[in-house]
């Protein structure tokens, strides 16, 4: 069961990186428009 | 030319009417109006013709033919305004300048490739970003290279048009919301983590077995709860503690109370060493109620954005006139909010009123129909006074500033709406109210079993309050309403039912009263002929003078000319001299016979038939026109606005259900008693000549059971004028129908897309249909909760097995409110 003393920071840990990379999308802006993306994928690029 | 009646627009897809305008090369192009042709051939010359392979059919509102003078740019100024600049945009690091602004005209698909492909076609625009469902486009670009009124120019020959952004809807609202959302995201992630270090402790793990592992996962929840308790919580606690110093305590009080209460224990448990834990409820809890105010913060944004398309109804730019020292009159753009009270201001024909103020020289035609969703134009001459954001219909007038801005009519209504939406805003959840309750039972619950087994069996008293708290996780309760609520209005959304707070819905099951404003919500709301005596294949030629006239009653009159049987169009070279005369009607020559249109009284003599005939349809509330030609009246058309063809079924079946339908109308008496009786309401239901106080008065005693009813009354109030404002925030439901004026959109709790009284049929069966799968999500829930409590402090659960059972029901809650149907296509 020791490997549990190693596992359980460990998944805390991946939480946090999940939780700050959350974080980050929201500071982005990333969530204040969920429509228009969605739309502006079909675009073809010309260039 | 009449055989277009099948064809349909190249760019915009409407029927083709008998007006059909055609490509300048190519014949096979035809369109509806010039605007349309005007946005095929910009797009065509620009190389954006794969616009058409990216927008959708139109489904947002009615597109109407427009007419010529929609492609004149009017005061693109304020945009390079170095003060606008300075006050709106931010500059850069690599020189460039950032600018948010509203855009008016996007819908779909199309629309945001076109808006986004700027980068490509105007040189120093360097991105273009378009939010479309707020209309919301953000501009970067070089100012030493091109200015925003180019750009203005630019997106205008695509029918686009760009104003700022208010001041009061600015940046404040998007960072609360996102501020809001990362307590969300983080509240989850923490309630995740719990649960699974607490499945740990259900699956067998104690102090007794591994005293190390246990320890480090209590102490971790222990932890982990704390951090949910700092973020979600105290956004709770903070409201809890502003409720009770205002004496006034909210369902913040018991929610918080049930966080603290059992954090407190749970804490207290873990540094002892004795007793229970409950962290994974409580932090659970915590994250779902905070979702539901996140969800909450959105709405109001959306709210927010509304009163800021409310705001570009009052034009930025006003024609002052300024005199030199000569006294020659001259005319300056100026921005609207820098006139002051004494200013002289120039409104054109077709112009919108930029301050309050009163008629200096002119007689013309004005349209308050934002104002008061009065469509008939009135007429006004020097004197009268005339409110800013009403327009000028007919021929210049010149006014004299009395207010402007804030102090306008409109400025203080908007203001009042400001307010007023704000009172109402912030309504208790149900999942708040059940929330609180619940943990509180749920708390209570768990010490009784623990007391009662400690007597009967200790060694399985905590076992039973383990399986206990876990099978009462409150999660499918906390979901029932706020998801049944959330995915009911979604599919009304799609159905063009806007519905801005969820706890509207729960009043639309329960209406008793729904007051029906007339103008424009039963009827069509613009002018249409109704009625015509006397040479009606001579009257139908002379319309063709219409063509040149932008008066409301010309397109009804053209209308109903193009519709007339064997009607032959008139060629545009063969009519001449039209001259409009404010007030009156307008004359001119058509095939060489001088041609008249105008009020009865403008006719020296009218046939005594036709003035009989004509005073009877006054008395209706249409308005008789006479047709002249040479001289003498040959013709009458009488003019108003029609019933729109589903609202007889439509009241009918409300009458079925048991609901009291009023007809309020700021109409003439006589008109809203006709249309009341062709609708078969109750005459004492149906009034006329109702001020915007009296509407309130009326609503309001409705409300209090004032009209003889006993049982409380829920009222609706569907209207569509400025004027409803105030009736539409004081009835327990504001239903705003499209078409009308938008201020009501602020004011109301519903807005209808799309025109008509059809939508508020569905919308009531909708809610019905929702309310429906809340109070299944409730009962199913609340059923499975109570059940598992009991069988869980009876000891017929264990603790794994509750674990196991505790997500089914939130699993079938979530499938109840996703399956549901309310809003059928």
């Amino acid at each position: 069961m020791n490997v549990l003393y190693m596992l359980l920071p460990l998944a805390l840990l991946l939480a946090t990186a999940a939780v700050l990379t959350f974080v980050w999308a929201v500071r982005r802006g990333q969530f204040d428009d969920l429509e228009t993306p969605a739309i502006r994928m079909l675009f073809d690029d010309e260039e | 030319m009449s055989s277009g009646s099948h064809e349909k627009c190249s760019h915009c897809e409407l029927q083709l009417s008998d007006r059909i305008v055609v490509h300048e090369e190519d014949e096979d192009l035809r369109f509806c109006c010039v605007g349309c042709r005007a946005v095929y051939a910009a797009l065509h010359e620009a190389g954006l013709d794969q616009f058409y392979d990216h927008r959708q059919s139109w489904s947002a509102g009615e597109a109407r033919p427009v007419d010529e003078d929609i492609l004149e740019s009017d005061g693109p100024e304020l945009l390079d305004a170095p003060d606008f600049l300075a006050d709106q945009s931010r500059r850069l690091g690599d020189g460039t300048c950032s600018v948010d602004l509203v855009l008016q005209g996007a819908h779909c698909a199309g629309c945001v490739w076109l808006v986004e492909r700027m980068p490509h076609h105007v040189e120093g625009v360097s991105e273009a970003r378009l939010e479309l469902s707020r209309g919301r486009l953000n501009l970067r670009w070089d100012p030493e290279q091109i200015q925003l009124s180019q750009v203005d120019r630019w997106l205008r020959r695509f029918g686009f048009e760009i104003h700022p952004v208010s001041q009061r809807a600015g940046s404040r609202g998007a960072a609360a919301e996102r501020a809001m959302l990362v307590r969300v995201g983080i509240c989850w992630a923490v309630a995740a983590n719990v649960m699974l270090l607490t499945i740990a402790i259900y699956a067998g793990l104690d102090r007794a077995t591994d005293p190390g592992l246990y320890a480090t996962v209590l102490w971790s929840t222990f932890a982990l709860s704390a951090v949910s308790l700092v973020v979600g919580g105290t956004v709770f606690f903070r409201r809890a503690w502003g409720s009770l110093k205002a004496r006034r305590p909210s369902m913040d009080v018991p929610i918080s109370l049930g966080i603290l209460v059992g954090w407190s224990h749970s804490a207290w448990a873990t540094i002892s060493g004795h007793g229970e834990v409950w962290f994974d409820s409580i932090v659970i809890l915590t994250a779902a109620l905070l979702t539901a105010r996140y969800l909450q913060i959105r709405g109001n944004r959306l709210a927010a954005d509304a009163a800021d398309r409310l705001l570009s109804l009052l034009p930025k730019v006003a024609r002052k006139l300024v005199y030199d020292e000569a006294g020659n009159e001259s005319v300056q753009t100026v921005r609207a909010d820098k006139l002051v009270p004494g200013d002289r201001v120039l409104v054109r024909a077709g112009d919108v009123v930029p301050a309050d103020g009163r008629i200096i020289t002119g007689d013309s035609d004005l349209s308050r129909a934002v104002l008061t969703g009065e469509s008939r134009p009135e007429s006004v001459g020097p004197g009268a006074v005339v409110e800013a954001g009403t327009t000028n219909l007919s021929s210049p007038l010149t006014i004299l500033v009395s207010a402007v801005g804030a102090q306008t009519r409109m400025g203080q209504l908007m203001e009042w709406l400001d307010t007023g939406t704000r009172r109402r805003a912030p309504v208790v959840q149900i999942a708040d109210r059940l929330g609180g309750a619940f943990i509180i039972f749920v708390l209570v619950a768990a010490v009784a079993t623990a007391v009662a087994w400690s007597f009967v069996d200790p060694s399985r008293a905590v076992a039973n309050v383990v399986a206990l708290l876990v099978i009462a996780c409150p999660c499918a309760l906390g979901m029932a309403t706020p998801l049944a609520l959330t995915v009911g209005i979604g599919q009304a959304a799609r159905r063009g039912v806007h519905v801005k707070h969820d706890d509207v819905i729960e009043a639309l099951e329960k209406v008793t009263d729904i007051v029906f404003d007339k103008t424009g919500t039963l009827t069509e709301g613009r002018p249409a002929v109704v009625d015509a005596m006397g040479d009606l294949n001579l009257a139908a030629r002379a319309c063709a003078l219409e063509e040149q006239s932008n008066h409301p009653f010309a397109h009804a009159l053209l209308r109903w000319a193009e519709e007339l049987e064997d009607h032959r169009p008139v060629d545009r070279t063969k009519v001449e001299e039209v001259e409009e005369i404010g007030g009156a009607g307008i004359r001119g020559m058509v095939d060489g016979q001088s041609v008249a249109i105008g009020r009865l009284d403008w006719f020296d003599a009218v046939d005594e038939s036709m003035g009989n005939w004509a005073q009877e349809r006054a008395e209706r509330g249409l308005t008789p026109l006479g047709v002249a030609v040479d001289g003498q009246v040959r013709a009458v058309i009488a003019v108003g606005d029609k019933l729109r063809p589903e609202t007889r079924k439509i009241i009918r079946d409300l009458g079925h259900k048991g609901i009291r339908v009023h007809l309020l109308s700021g109409d003439h008496q006589r008109v809203v008693r006709a249309v009341g009786e062709s609708l078969n309401i109750e005459r004492s239901r149906t009034l006329g000549a109702v001020a915007p106080e009296d509407k309130l008065a009326y609503i309001e005693s409705l409300r209090s059971g004032g009209n003889g009813g006993k049982k409380e009354r829920i009222v609706a109030m569907v209207g569509d004028g400025v004027n409803d404002a105030a009736a539409l925030q004081a009835a327990h439901i504001g239903i705003a129908v499209h078409g009308g004026a938008e201020a009501s959109l602020a004011a109301a709790d519903v807005f209808l897309v799309r025109a008509g009284v059809a939508p508020v049929a569905e919308l009531l069966d909708g809610s019905h249909r929702i309310m429906g799968v809340v109070r299944r999500n409730l009962t199913g829930s609340g059923a499975y909760n109570l059940f598992g409590i009991t069988l869980a402090a009876l000891g017929f659960i264990t603790p794994l097995l509750a674990a196991i059972l505790m997500p089914v029901s939130s699993l079938a809650v979530v499938a109840s409110s996703l399956l549901q149907n309310s809003f059928k296509r």
